[in-house]
């Protein structure tokens, strides 16, 4: 791995790349763009909250009784990991955008360090997202096999909510992985 | 940097021919770090077929009063079956880039692109794990402590067996995901030093 640095630091100072600068736009507008899908999907599943009025008939001769019951976001571990990776996604990509921003030139270790960040967040991401979705999943349809009961026929707005979010948070994946893809074909393209 | 690399890898040594003799001087690195990809992929391989199989084995009847025998099996669940679903295709993919690895350890022609394909292809496939880990992780969790707020009772209590199939999956498909971040780094890493092997 060291020798492979220095090998690219010696390179890097030879091989210009003419269009440096519209690579590195280019890369902090995805990472702008990462930043911006995480802090939502992040907002839309933390501020989501639902109360509903459920009849509940405890005896058949009385009218049913209404009982309020609420679906808040940390009732269900899958979503508070979907909202804590993406925060942890969100400050990475804007502590990465600032240290992209301020460096000048090539700087080896840092760009090393910000690819293997980018790779662990494409996975991090996915499996918040994954997580989310199968629980999510069950909310809608249930589960007759081991007798979950389906919830999002009352919590409707809630689910509609925590799929928003994991739509956002795929999308915010995605910027990921086109970050670790794009820092590939620049270095192909500067070997050539 | 490992001088004295010629490929001693004991499982991989049928495969590998010693390096050619017209290879420059300063390519072992390159051929080495193939060596070490081809390595890392027949772990991926192996991860993924083991987790499919753990999950798919994974089957347990019970008793359970008022309702007699019922079943716990992996495919009750959308999740698990994506989650084989995932495995099965990671493992095919594993298999089918050991081969084109291969190939580039005898012709080295082609490494560079291969690379880069590589880098491409190993992404797409650990946000496929990592998601499959995390849908199953999802549902086990909530199959081992249950749920009161939604009224999800907990069903490892019942299929002791079945969910311990399920946590060894889970375990070994974290275990492949790791190997396919390991795989990028290694991709990425041999591109970076690609500049300084001559032009191939």
């Amino acid at each position: 791995m060291v020798g492979g640095v220095e090998g690219l630091e010696k390179n890097g100072n030879e091989v210009k790349m003419g269009n440096g600068r519209t690579a590195k736009l280019y890369e902090l507008l995805l990472r702008l763009l990462a930043l911006a899908l995480t802090l939502v999907a992040a907002i839309l599943v933390g501020v989501d909250k639902q109360t509903e009025t459920v009849p509940v008939v405890l005896v058949d001769s009385l009218p049913p009784l209404n009982v309020p019951v609420t679906a808040k976001w940390h009732y269900l571990s899958a979503f508070v990991y979907l909202m804590v990776a993406n925060i942890i996604a969100c400050s990475y990509a804007a502590l990465s955008m600032l240290l992209t921003f301020t460096s000048r030139g090539e700087n080896i270790i840092l760009g090393s360090m910000i690819l293997i960040l980018d790779t662990l967040m494409v996975a991090l991401l996915f499996s918040g997202t994954g997580a989310a979705i199968a629980i999510g999943l069950i909310g809608y349809h249930g589960n007759s096999h081991v007798r979950w009961q389906r919830v999002c026929n009352v919590f409707g707005k809630f689910c509609g909510q925590v799929a928003a979010s994991i739509v956002v948070s795929v999308i915010g994946a995605v910027a990921f992985i086109l970050l670790v893809v794009f820092s590939a074909l620049r270095l192909h393209k500067k070997s050539k | 940097m490992a001088s004295t690399d010629k490929p001693t890898d004991p499982e991989h040594g049928k495969e590998i021919p010693p390096p050619k003799p017209e290879v420059p001087a300063a390519a072992p690195p390159a051929v080495n770090c193939f060596v070490l990809d081809v390595a890392l992929r027949v772990l991926l391989f192996a991860a993924a077929l083991t987790a499919v199989i753990i999950m798919v084995t994974g089957e347990q009847t019970k008793l359970i009063p008022l309702l007699g025998n019922r079943k716990a099996k992996f495919n009750h669940s959308p999740a698990f079956i994506y989650f084989v679903v995932a495995l099965s295709v990671a493992g095919l993919y594993s298999l089918i880039t050991i081969l084109a690895s291969t190939s580039v350890i005898l012709k080295p022609f082609f490494s560079k692109k291969f690379l880069v394909y590589f880098a491409y292809t190993d992404v797409l496939i650990l946000g496929l794990v990592a998601s499959a880990t995390g849908s199953a992780g999802g549902v086990a969790y909530v199959g081992l402590k249950g749920n009161k707020h939604v009224g999800w009772i907990k069903v490892c209590s019942t299929y002791d067996t079945y969910c311990q199939h399920i946590a060894g999956s889970l375990a070994v498909s974290l275990f492949a995901s790791v190997v396919l971040v390991f795989l990028i780094w290694l991709s990425i890493f041999s591109l970076h030093r690609r500049p300084s092997a001559p032009p191939l």
